[in-house]
């Protein structure tokens, strides 16, 4: 049999002229460093990408752009079309209308030597061998990225020290804790140095100080020069790691643009304030608060503690009204915070759930 | 140079890089069944077990109705021995085969897999390249001990030819598992229709009893069996000491019918994944 018919059978494409076609080249030169956020041409370009299940529509016209060093949260609640619209990114589906560019070349047509350059951290724990090590299952992938036994082995001890589990690598991954295991995929995803970077709920279930260490660890991948999307419905994780954010509601884009944006479009009317009163150091009674507030607020119990409520300011007052109100009649404020942060109030507003996480 | 001058040592260099990547199929898949030493001893003790229960058969079966190799009587065991050997080669190669991607999609690493530069071709040969090499070894193992445990009579000069036979009969085999693969890929479960099919042709393939005593259409229909044209080609030489002679006829025939299989099943194979693509349900199981 001829190299040529071999290569038929096995179904392998012809390299894209001027892309290198060897795995470990693609790893070493990822396309996405070159690019800088905010740069003409985006790492990841999905436009009016529409994808249905039968007669369910999970993706809707749904378009978005990533640039390099970019961290894009995709925020939604379950159903929305977080996954779908990853998988279609990740070149693992094909959607049913629309284009979607990713470091330049057609998603859909799943190139070989692009997915070499973007990783996945899949949703979930079922993603790895259990019955063999970590480091013998990202040995393994490191393989199938085209590195030989030598450098795979390098590779997997490095990314294993990057995520913090050199001392448990030869351990079954069906000994790992669920953080573990989602450590472990982020450095699978690591293996490459990844231009582009798909987190599905990667902090799902985790403890926050797991949740945490994932999050850092994203952070650094970004800074690196990745484009990052990184799907969530924990919204209180997004301030603060994503610049920009898309917001999916039953398959449609509910709000694309910045986080700061994404927060300004609402203004924070609930608070929960503990209270107590000057004379007795007893809680005041809701009807005397009621009594006290009505003219710029109404006030309803908060839950197990007698001495929070919770304040909603009407739209021509101010927080500042409320609280001169009772500190001038007699009531102590102890503290005030938002019920939900101005991200948890445009998720409500914007989707009409009431936020997870 | 001419475009196509530019493509092919492209192309060569992607082959090797593929057919490189088999090795850490293989050595994944010897971790993992390393793992399991319990069911590997099982496997072993359970054919070992069947093999001394067809013992104990062929001392009830008058060896004047088998037929002759080479102009010798073969005893029942003798003769039974390559049709176990060679029934559960094609029953384990086959469901090795079929399920190896339903065990990947199963356990969630299919699309682990898929995210890599690999293509899907060198995914199907390599979730089951453990097995092509193993269960072929286990099958001359199995003759060779049978052979000494038994006290039965094979001719040392047939194995090279019968081995031979057994080589063109793995890409025919591997053909209907990568097709039941597809099958398993699209439907979820294709153990029933596949599992008959194999039974079918397990039936009328002489492994256990002699063609002749089939109906005359099944005689016929056993003639464009490969399965039994396999067995007699490795009873042939083991049995008759018919040497390279006596294979030619069932290599002759052996061989485009494995291309064919092959070359049907990839086929399938590719269609099934375009289409659970295409669908979005490769995760699904």
């Amino acid at each position: 049999m001829s190299f040529e018919s071999a290569v038929a059978i096995l179904g392998l494409q012809a390299p894209l002229e001027g892309l290198s076609v060897h795995a470990a080249e693609a790893i070493a030169t990822p396309v996405g460093r070159d690019a800088t956020p905010g740069a003409a041409t985006p790492a990841i370009d999905a436009r009016r990408v529409a994808r249905s299940f039968g007669s369910r529509r999970a993706l809707v016209e749904v378009s978005l752009a990533v640039a390099a060093g970019e961290i894009h949260a995709l925020l939604g609640p379950n159903g929305a079309g977080k996954t779908t619209l990853l998988r279609v990114l990740g070149g693992l589906m094909a959607p049913d209308s629309g284009l979607v560019t990713v470091l330049g070349a057609d998603a859909t047509r799943s190139l070989r030597s692009h997915r070499a350059r973007i990783g996945l951290v899949p949703s979930g724990d079922r993603s790895f061998y259990l019955r063999i090590s970590g480091l013998e299952n990202l040995v393994f992938f490191a393989r199938l990225y085209g590195l030989r036994r030598r450098a795979a082995t390098e590779r997997a001890n490095e990314v294993l020290a990057a995520v913090g589990l050199e001392a448990e690598a030869r351990l079954p991954v069906g000994e790992f804790s669920h953080g573990m295991q989602k450590r472990l995929s982020v450095a699978r995803a690591l293996l490459t140095r990844p231009s582009v970077l798909l987190v599905d709920e990667a902090t799902h279930d985790l403890d926050p100080h797991a949740a945490r260490v994932v999050r850092e660890l994203v952070r650094e991948i970004s800074a690196g020069g990745a484009a990052v999307v990184w799907a969530t419905q924990r919204i209180d994780e997004i301030r603060g790691l994503a610049q920009n954010v898309t917001l999916l509601r039953a398959g449609e884009v509910r709000y694309t643009g910045s986080v700061v944006k994404f927060a300004a479009r609402v203004r924070v009317t609930r608070h929960v304030l503990r209270l107590r009163s000057r004379a007795g150091s007893t809680a005041p009674s809701l009807f005397l608060l009621r009594q006290l507030l009505a003219p710029v607020a109404t006030v309803e119990p908060a839950v197990d503690d007698p001495e929070l409520f919770v304040v909603s300011v009407r739209d021509d007052c101010s927080l500042g009204d409320a609280l001169a109100q009772l500190t001038g009649d007699g009531v102590d404020v102890l503290s005030c915070r938002e019920l939900q942060s101005e991200i948890e109030e445009a998720f409500v507003q914007l989707t009409g759930d009431e936020p997870t996480g | 140079m001419s475009a196509l001058g530019h493509a092919a040592p492209g192309r060569i260099g992607l082959l090797r890089e593929e057919l490189a990547k088999l090795s850490a199929f293989l050595r994944r898949d010897l971790l993992i069944a390393w793992s399991y030493r319990l069911a590997f001893v099982s496997e072993w003790s359970g054919l070992a077990l069947q093999a001394v229960m067809f013992y104990f058969v062929g001392r009830l079966v008058d060896p004047s109705v088998l037929p002759t190799y080479g102009g010798s009587q073969a005893t029942y065991m003798e003769f039974v021995a390559v049709g176990i050997a060679m029934s559960a080669f094609v029953q384990l190669a086959l469901s090795r085969v079929g399920t190896g991607l339903r065990a990947e999609q199963v356990q969630g690493t299919l699309e682990s897999l898929l995210m890599t530069p690999t293509s899907p071709s060198t995914i199907q040969l390599g979730t089951v390249f453990y097995d092509l090499l193993y269960i072929p070894l286990r099958t001359a193992v199995f003759l060779v001990l049978t052979a000494l445990a038994f006290g039965l009579h094979f001719d040392s000069g047939g194995f090279l030819p019968a081995l031979t036979v057994l080589l063109a009969f793995i890409p025919f085999v591997w053909g209907l598992g990568v097709a039941n693969a597809g099958f398993i890929l699209t439907f979820r479960r294709g153990g029933g229709i596949s599992g008959l099919v194999v039974t079918l042709l397990t039936l009328f393939s002489g492994a256990f009893f002699p063609l002749e005593l089939l109906p005359q259409w099944g005689q016929h229909a056993a003639r464009l069996n490969p399965i039994a044209i396999a067995i007699e080609g490795m009873r042939e030489p083991l049995l008759g000491g018919s040497g390279w002679d006596g294979v030619a006829g069932e290599l002759l025939v052996l061989v485009p019918l494995s291309a064919l299989s092959l070359a049907i099943g990839l086929l399938a194979f590719r269609a099934a994944l375009r289409r659970e693509k295409r669908r979005g349900s490769l995760g699904l199981y």
